[in-house]
């Protein structure tokens, strides 16, 4: 079932300003209950300006945005209450941050949308138990945290107001590989303690590849593909056009496959790709 | 050894009212003049203190540190310490000064009182060198992560330095950015003999050093050629950190009974194992 | 929108203004300024007006740039000239209400104005179109060197300094206040309704936030700038040598032409 409907969505910026900024023009997609859709593209192919629009942030110069089937500019004056059914978390969301406490700064959001009281501190310590941010931090200064503790309780800023679609643009950048990991569990966690879609902007392929359903392959402001993870990765020449690429353990793969070795050409995993020469190895050939 | 950069037992104390905490522990290092080592670590493993301690920014709790032979704490010649070990951080933003990118690059040499003459060609050699001369007129702001990037990295060439330390330089870049920057820092190295040291937790970056130093909880806990360094898969990931992902297939593959040797690093030299691999099968 | 603002930006082009000496770029900002506040009548006004035209035809700026500071201005303009609408002496009455009242006098004030403050606007831009900021502040510390010989030097040098690190960083911070509101209204903040203190209220989340980056910038600025050899102005060369050529000559030829012009004007009608 499609919880979020993009129709030909296009967002040109008014011309008056010496500066270059990331156009959309066209751009069509659906986003289906509880599923992760991972969108890649160069910096400037127009991903940022594309998810601002799915939260109301930006409104389209042409075409609409949809969520549970409503035109998201059907009352102007209502646009704050989108907020709260589309989630965006930004790049470096720690930078956001800005009350005394942890607990404060994870429910401004929540009281933002009306939620007060013992709602409002359920609504806190539910989204810290999601994710796991301890309870001994929800009284301290957001700002003694370490980088990674911040990022966390940033996300459960935006979490806490329990949208039905994330959208996460880069959510691992700058952090270390501990950190990227714990980030990325951390999205597992709320979608599926809640069941909610999640849209994630990265550069990394091998990321992708691992948690990724469907992808939106952006290139100029235009949507190149929009398909599954399979069927995007494997138009390996496609997306070098433009720039990208596939996991490495694919590129691995394509040159088992000159070897003349009977490769599949759906191997975008360590894990898939073990299993695959596992196979191979045993069976003398075909997989 | 020649060594430009000596570090003799050095400790690192950060101290609040109550605690002491020392980010780096009795460690001793030799950087060999010319050579492209990485450091590799988690956040708070230490490489950012002992970074800022390689050309005097942050002097040792205990120990000393030498660059050509000079004592970092030797205050007569902090200047000179600074010029020879050039830093470049992580946000590029906040490393730019002028408003200008040839104003800019021309900051250091103008701070060491070089004639305005020989200024101009030194800031067209570094601009070139990182390529970037066609932006030279042009204002920061408007470039990419990875040209501002660049353009801090040119700041520091334009003063001769004998050795690059960048801290986490491609950490807020997009992935051509982060290929831009090591591409210009293998060239600078190779071309220009400048002797760099990188840290960064991308390990990718690494695969193309001489020598890749890990650290964790203020010591270094290994030092070795890269292909080795990421053969110990479990180790890395023990202290925080990740492999490329060639090396993970390698490992796996060999934890499932393949003859594989684990050192490959590239593409080509992993898919030449496996093949190799299964041909020993027939 | 905030990046609307191009207030002290450069822009890059090569025109002979831009390569004017900027210190003789700022002595004639100043002269000129006098001069249009000067001019009497509307021959001196409409003389500095096409000099002043013919200057941001020769800087080849696009108009529409010069235009988008005035847009900036525009309400202390019309505030200035209605003002001046009711503070004629003499001429005769047009309208009249209350105790106040337009008169011919009053009405020629008023246009007088508008065209002047107009005038100053788009010379000022002019100049900070034409001058990287750089430039500017370097042209301003050596015209202000003779304070040097009564022991205002690292002063100088400062002051200096510090309108170069506020300029550059005018763009980025401007760009970060952008992100930050665009943050928070994602966590469903309302900037836009409400009463004034609710207003207010409402800029903590952006100016704390904003306040915060800040400080960590102007940390890791500081460090940088250690790391590449910045000990304050003593020994500092400078890689631009300011000395005059031929244009800054014809330069300085052409807008004493134009002072002279007004004045005459002033004179003869």
């Amino acid at each position: 079932m499609s919880v979020l409907e993009v129709k030909n969505l296009t967002h040109t910026y008014s011309g008056n300003t010496p500066f270059v900024n990331d156009a959309v023009s066209g751009v069509s997609f659906t986003a289906n209950k509880g599923e992760i859709i991972g969108i890649i593209g160069h910096t400037g192919s127009g991903k940022s300006t594309l998810v601002q629009h799915l939260n109301g942030l930006l409104k389209p110069t042409s075409g609409e945005v949809f969520i549970d089937g409503e035109n998201i500019w059907d009352n102007p004056k209502e646009i704050r209450k989108i907020r709260s059914k589309v989630g965006l978390v930004f790049q470096y969301p720690e930078y956001q941050l800005f009350e005394e406490t942890v607990f404060a700064d994870i429910a401004f959001g929540p009281k933002n949308m009306g939620l007060s009281g013992e709602e409002l501190k359920q609504r806190v310590l539910e989204t810290c138990k999601i994710i796991g941010v301890k309870d001994e931090y929800l009284e301290k200064s957001p700002f003694d945290l370490s980088g990674g503790e911040k990022r966390r309780v940033a996300i459960a800023g935006v979490m806490a107001m329990r949208p039905e679609v994330i959208v996460f643009d880069e959510p691992t950048a700058g952090l270390d590989p501990k950190g990227r990991e714990n980030v990325s569990e951390i999205i597992n966690e709320y979608r599926l303690a809640t069941g909610a879609t999640v849209i994630i902007i990265s550069h990394s392929m091998e990321d992708m590849a691992l948690i990724a359903d469907r992808l939106i392959v952006m290139n100029k402001g235009k949507l190149e593909m929009f398909d599954t993870v399979e069927n995007v990765f494997k138009n390996g020449d496609r997306l070098r056009a433009i720039g990208l690429n596939v996991p490495i353990v694919t590129r691995v793969f394509y040159e088992l496959k000159a070897a003349g070795i009977p490769v599949p050409d759906d191997v975008f995993t360590v894990s898939r790709a073990v299993e695959v020469l596992k196979q191979i190895k045993a069976g003398g050939g075909n997989a | 050894m020649d060594s430009i950069i000596s570090v003799k037992d050095v400790t690192y104390e950060y101290k609040d009212e109550e605690t002491t905490v020392a980010a780096v522990k009795a460690l001793s290092l030799e950087i060999e003049r010319g050579s492209f080592t990485v450091i590799l670590g988690h956040n708070g493993s230490g490489k950012s203190t002992l970074a800022k301690m390689l050309n005097g920014l942050n002097k040792p709790t205990s120990g000393d540190i030498f660059v050509d032979g000079i004592n970092t704490k030797d205050e007569e010649n902090e200047i000179e310490v600074k010029r020879k070990v050039g830093m470049v951080f992580q946000n590029p933003d906040n490393q730019i000064i002028a408003s200008i990118v040839e104003e800019d690059v021309a900051f250091g040499p103008e701070n060491l009182g070089v004639p305005p003459k020989e200024i101009k060609k030194r800031v067209d050699d570094a601009l070139r060198a990182v390529d970037m001369l066609e932006f030279k007129e042009s204002t920061p702001h408007r470039l990419s992560g990875g040209q501002k990037q660049r353009i801090a990295i040119a700041g520091i060439i334009a003063m001769q330095p004998e050795c690059l330390v960048l801290d986490e330089p491609t950490a807020m870049l997009d992935p051509k950015g982060r290929a831009e920057i090591i591409e210009t820092l293998i060239r600078l190295n190779k071309e220009k003999g400048i002797t760099v040291v990188l840290i960064t937790h991308y390990m990718e970056e690494a695969q193309n050093a001489d020598r890749v130093l890990v650290m964790n909880d203020g010591e270094i806990i290994a030092d070795d050629k890269p292909k080795v360094i990421f053969s110990d898969v479990e180790r890395l990931k023990r202290v925080g950190l990740d492999v490329p992902q060639t090396a993970e297939l390698l490992y796996n593959l060999k934890k499932n009974g393949f003859n594989v040797d684990t050192h490959a690093l590239s593409i080509k030299e992993a898919a030449n194992e496996i093949i190799k691999a299964l041909h020993s099968e027939e | 929108m905030l990046r609307d603002i191009t207030f002290g930006q450069y822009y890059e082009s090569h025109s002979l203004i831009h390569k004017t000496d900027p210190r003789v770029k700022i002595v004639l900002l100043f002269l000129l300024i006098i001069f249009i506040f000067l001019a009497q009548n509307g021959f001196a006004l409409g003389f500095a007006a096409a000099s002043v035209l013919i200057i941001m035809l020769i800087t080849k700026i696009p108009f529409k740039l010069y235009l988008k500071n005035m847009k900036a201005i525009l309400p202390v303009l019309i505030f200035t000239a209605v003002l001046n609408l009711f503070y004629g002496e003499s001429g005769r009455v047009l309208v009249s209400f209350w105790k106040l009242q337009i008169t011919t006098d009053g009405v020629s004030r008023a246009i007088f104005m508008a065209v002047r403050i107009t005038l100053l606007i788009f010379i000022s831009s002019a100049l900070t179109y034409t001058t990287t900021p750089n430039d500017l502040t370097d042209a301003i510390e050596r015209l202000l060197s003779p304070l040097k010989f009564v022991g205002l030097k690292n002063a100088v040098h400062t002051l200096a300094m510090m309108m170069t690190i506020a300029l550059r960083f005018i763009p980025t911070l401007i760009e970060e206040a952008e992100k930050i509101m665009n943050a928070q209204k994602a966590r469903g903040a309302d900037l836009e309704n409400g009463k004034l203190t609710e207003r207010v209220k409402a800029l903590i989340p952006i100016l704390i936030p904003l306040l915060i980056s800040s400080v960590r910038r102007a940390y890791e600025l500081a460090e940088a700038m250690e790391c590449r050899c910045y000990n304050g102005g003593e020994g500092r060369t400078r890689m631009k040598q300011m000395h005059m050529a031929g244009r800054d000559f014809i330069v300085l030829g052409a807008s004493l032409v134009i002072c002279g012009g007004i004045i005459t004007l002033n004179i003869l009608l």
